[in-house]
């Protein structure tokens, strides 16, 4: 194999091999790799300590760093993922480069888990070092990237959730911009009769909400719009709008959060839906504000209609809501018509928590009955029926009068969802649902820095719910406006546009959207201030022509050569 | 926005909401006191094996 | 690992808030900062003593199926990764008390081991709780939950009947880090022995009993809102353990309403997992020794009985034992299920201004929504003091 050739006069490699009070040295001996990285090309100081992460094992490196004129430090240890930083910093406080630094792992990759060789790890740890040591030959000094950022947010969506995200931002001192398609505020909950599960009247969340931000000085509405483009990235998006009566607007903005809310299904074809006596939950709702359910005796509902299923066309998620939502109305009506008979055919209550399973309570002591079906044997609506066939009483199937006949559907991802998640290049999942960061430690953040999400466009809530994921999106804001900068690191991809051939397959492959096409020059390039260095990319390219600064072949390849063969073989030291 | 004046703010508790708003808190700039009773923070979340539905390891 | 690097944030850990004063915008906390007996700026967190130590004691991360030291860290990746001598278990601690109290010396079982090895000499067998006090805008209550011990609930055989555990307890078995290193055997064949003893037999048969102390009108009526889905996950997770292995889910209605969590139903029901709508009469102890589940499916319409191997009893989810006192202590009310109040409209607001509740705290949430409520409440927080701040400033 070909020798590699190096300017060896610039490297001045130090070496601290770390006891980790006996996590380490306990296992293997330290003192040895100590004294083999001694004899490796390039180092000039080599050393043992206690606890490299205590202030003397930091005190140290710097000292060593100042005093023996260190180009690199190798830390012989933990995991990156525990002291990285911490060392990282010494280096820097010491006057050198932070991204001269490299780690070994010699504990959790070899002391840990050869607890009972100590002669084989140590010779193990011994060639973990020398990989180490060669790959600090090639490293190159960085600078992570900075970017001032303006505290100026998008927030996409009128309705509760995204009214929350507005006013928390603005009392933080956030200016922001509401983006609403229709010309009225409140979404979904404003069109609701009432809000489970203590019947309060949507008018007195929802109202005073609408005031505080269309009053706001922060906080600028604009109502019966579409966006026609969103470009750009963190700190950095450019919002065209056509506002009804204004035309075509730009909007510059650091940051979006989107809330476009969801819709009720209509259930076309099932249960003989008409929506004059088979109805849906929703149009429930509309009647019990306005007409009401006329001299109607018998309500029957049905729950999961067009959700829980694996038929074509249908949802097969759980919408969370319809239960609690038909317990409520089924109470509304029972208070309001002492003598109606409110029937529920359901697969599982999902009154979930404290206050709506006491609402399931209630409802039945009132004398709703809840009736169970198999999604298997569903119910029939007949022309002044719905029969069922209910198990748990008997074989047979009842026959319940039904004047009115209710359909619980899911709430479906609005017609918005996948026009948004096209502009902005943003996921969503089978259902249109948008997909997070991770579902459950980052529900409203997406992979992309700089974009968030709340309420129904991520997964049906409740408009409590709705306003909670509101407010917590504006934290999220808040967290990466706080700093008034963008700070990324330096270890991102980079396009050689010189040998790159734009075949696209880094864009196609990249998680975060931080790679674009340029038609003009017709070669890919990397956004440094996305790019969360995964190396993907690096993967995918067919001309090496895309690289991951700080895991670049022509450092990674010594690095894995040294694995097997010693350090004065590898390298002559003569020119490049 | 935070700038001026340092805030403080207390919270009571080390499990997964406590860290949370901990963090949440501090980004913003806030300067975060947080309590634990426990001998280390984690809550019942350190004590699960694997979280639904993604079968994630709890720590 | 973020929280305990966070230059932002100060964590006071093994210590209570023994009192509030003041007002949103001024409140002066006093706090106990309890004795380790070890140094936090010495402790590296090595273990070294830990290993010597000579007492053991039942491990409550474990929920008492393993065993812990005197001095321990609670979980081996813990932050603070400071030891703690338990004073209740260690023997020397004992000895000095007993020494003061002027017991006879020749009776009195010293030790001090762990200051002997300890290379950062971090031990410190004199140290006293402190209490000090911090000067904040406003008080976040993230004190979570607790989860019920069913031995109230005798129909279900819990402390009498061998191998029926708590959910939680079921997970500290399935944890590669547990008692068990992750191998499913039955508690009965191993707690309370000296050494874990060989060649033990894998659990094959799995209950789970959903709502037990929930949805109860003897006991709680309020629904836990996640234990549908630990259950499914725990069935899951013992399936990839081992294929072979038999897991009924015994429930009323399934609550799998979370983002993707019906997904993950299904998936359990493919993979095998049976789930029976019912609700468990009884348990009790068969001819084998192990628990025999008696129910009715519902939909059958028939009574069964059935013998499992274990039986996890999926326990309610309640507001902290010393929810009371807290509430008392800090001046704001509990709703009617003992959590802690909130105002309508304004979901983290507890009844008292400048004191905000997240989490468990509030009612039973999972941990996506913990998570998302507790950004919310970061941000109501922000939006509190900002305007108390602005308030003042306007004086």
């Amino acid at each position: 194999m070909k020798r590699l050739a190096l300017k060896s006069k610039d490297v001045r490699i130090g070496v601290f091999v770390c006891h980790c009070g006996s996590n380490i040295a306990g296992y293997l001996d330290c003192k040895a790799v100590a004294d083999y990285a001694s004899t490796l090309p390039g180092v000039v100081y080599s050393t043992t300590n206690l606890y490299t992460c205590s202030e003397s094992g930091i005190a140290e490196i710097k000292r060593a760093i100042t005093e023996k004129k260190l180009t690199r430090v190798v830390v012989a240890s933990c995991s990156p993922r525990t002291h990285e930083p911490l060392f990282k910093s010494a280096c820097k406080e010491a006057g050198l480069n932070p991204y001269l630094f490299e780690m070994v792992n010699i504990r959790d990759q070899c002391s840990w888990v050869h607890m009972n060789s100590r002669d084989e790890a140590t010779e193990k740890a011994k060639n973990l070092v020398r990989m180490g040591v060669a790959k600090a030959w090639f490293l190159e000094p960085q600078e992570d990237f900075e970017m001032p950022i303006e505290a100026r947010v998008a927030v996409i969506g009128g309705g509760v959730a995204g009214l929350s995200a507005a006013e928390s931002l603005a009392d933080m001192g956030v200016s922001v911009v509401l983006i609403e398609k229709s010309p009225q505020l409140g979404g979904l909950t404003l069109k609701l009769n009432s809000l489970a599960p203590h019947l309060h009247n949507p008018d007195d969340l929802v109202n005073p909400l609408i005031e505080r931000v269309e009053h706001h000085p922060k906080i600028k509405v604009y109502k019966e719009s579409s966006i026609k483009k969103i470009e750009g990235y963190v700190g950095n998006y450019r919002i065209e709008l056509d506002v009804k009566d204004q035309g075509v607007i730009q909007e510059a903005v650091s940051a979006v959060v989107v809330a476009v809310g969801a819709k009720p299904y209509i259930p076309q074809g099932l249960y003989g839906y008409d929506g004059e006596r088979v109805i849906t939950q929703f149009e429930l709702e509309q009647r019990l504000k306005s007409k009401g359910v006329g001299d109607a005796k018998n309500v029957v509902m049905i729950q999961c209609v067009g959700a829980r299923s694996q038929t074509e066309g249908e949802k097969s998620y759980c919408s969370r809501i319809c239960c609690a939502t038909a317990v409520k109305n089924a109470l509304i009506l029972k208070e309001r018509f002492p003598d109606i008979k409110v029937s529920i055919l359901y697969r599982d209550i999902q009154t979930y928590g404290s206050d709506f399973e006491a609402m399931l309570w209630k409802a039945r002591s009132m004398g709703v009955r809840f009736y169970v079906y198999d999604p298997s044997d569903p119910p029939k609506v007949a022309d002044n029926a719905v029969l069922v066939r209910s198990k748990i009483f008997s074989d047979d199937v009842l026959e319940l009068p039904a004047d009115i006949v209710v359909l619980s559907t899911p709430l479906v991802a609005s017609d918005e969802a996948p026009v948004i998640a096209n502009l902005m290049r943003i996921p969503t999942d089978a259902n249109n649902f948008f997909l997070e960061a991770h579902v459950k430690l980052r529900p409203l953040d997406f992979a992309t820095d700089g974009v968030f999400l709340c309420g129904s466009c991520r997964f049906p809530c409740t408009s409590e719910e709705a306003r909670i994921q509101g407010m917590g999106a504006a934290a999220r804001v808040g967290a990466l406006l706080a700093k008034g900068k963008v700070i990324s690191s330096a270890l991102v991809a980079e396009v050689d546009s010189s040998t790159c051939c734009g075949c696209q397959g880094c864009l196609r492959i990249c998680p975060y959207g931080a790679i674009t096409y340029d038609e003009g020059r017709h070669v890919c390039q990397v956004n440094p201030i996305l790019c969360k260095g995964c190396g993907a990319c690096t993967a995918a390219c067919p001309s090496q022509s895309v690289q991951l600064k700080g895991f670049r072949p022509s450092q990674l390849l010594p690095q894995v050569r040294a694995a097997m063969e010693s350090l004065k073989e590898m390298f002559v030291s003569c020119e490049l | 926005m935070i700038r001026d004046k340092e805030h403080h703010v207390l919270v009571i508790g080390g499990g997964i909401a406590g860290i949370q708003v901990s963090l949440d808190l501090a980004e913003m700039g806030f300067f975060v006191h947080m309590v634990e009773k426990l001998p280390s923070i984690g809550g019942k979340m350190a004590q699960l094996d694997k979280t639904f539905p993604t079968n994630d390891c709890a720590i | 690992m973020d929280v305990g690097r966070h230059p932002k944030i100060e964590l006071i850990a093994y210590s209570e808030v023994e009192k509030i004063d003041g007002t949103v915008g001024a409140f002066d906390v006093t706090i106990r900062k309890k004795a380790r007996y070890v140094d936090e700026s010495k402790c590296t967190g090595c273990g070294a003593c830990a290993e010597k130590c000579p007492t053991r004691v039942p491990d409550p991360y474990n929920e008492g199926l393993g065993e812990r030291k005197a001095i321990y860290r609670y979980f081996a990746q813990g932050i603070p990764s400071t030891y703690t001598i338990d004073p209740d278990a260690c023997r020397h601690l004992a000895g000095l008390r007993a020494e003061k109290e002027g017991a006879d010396k020749s009776k009195i079982k010293k030790c001090g081991v762990c200051a002997k090895i300890c290379q950062a000499k971090a031990i410190d067998y004199s140290q006293q709780d402190q209490i000090i006090h911090r000067q904040v805008e406003a008080i976040v209550l993230a004190v979570g939950y607790e989860v019920l011990k069913p031995e109230g609930i005798t129909e279900y055989g819990y402390g009498r009947v061998p191998n029926v555990v708590t959910a939680i307890e079921f997970e500290r078995l399935l944890s590669a880090s547990g008692p068990t290193a992750g191998h499913l055997y039955r508690p009965a064949d191993f707690v309370g022995k000296k050494k874990m003893p060989e060649h033990l037999p894998h659990a094959k048969r799995l209950a789970f009993i959903q709502c037990v102390g929930s949805r109860d009108g003897r006991r709680f009526i309020h629904c836990s809102g996640f234990c549908c889905m630990h259950s499914i996950k725990e069935a899951i997770i013992a399936k990839e353990h081992d294929s072979e292995l038999e897991a009924w889910i015994f429930g009323m209605d399934i609550r799998a309403v979370g983002k993707g969590f019906e997904e993950y139903r299904l998936k359990a029901e493919q993979i095998g997992v049976k789930f029976v709508r019912s609700r468990v009469a009884e348990i009790t102890k068969g001819p084998n020794g192990l628990p025999i589940v008696w129910y009715e499916d519902t939909r059958a319409r028939r009574v069964y009985s059935r013998e499992f191997d274990i039986v996890v009893l999926a326990s309610a989810c309640l507001p902290p034992k010393d929810a009371p006192l807290l509430a008392e202590k800090f001046g704001i009310e509990l709703d009617s299920f003992g959590f802690i109040k909130t105002r309508p409209f304004a979901p983290f607001d507890s009844t008292r201004e400048g004191i905000f509740v997240c989490g468990c705290a509030r009612g039973p949430a999972d941990i996506p929504e913990s998570v998302a409520q507790a950004s919310s409440a970061a941000a109501r927080v922000a939006q509190v003091v900002l305007q108390e701040a602005r308030k003042v400033a306007m004086q």
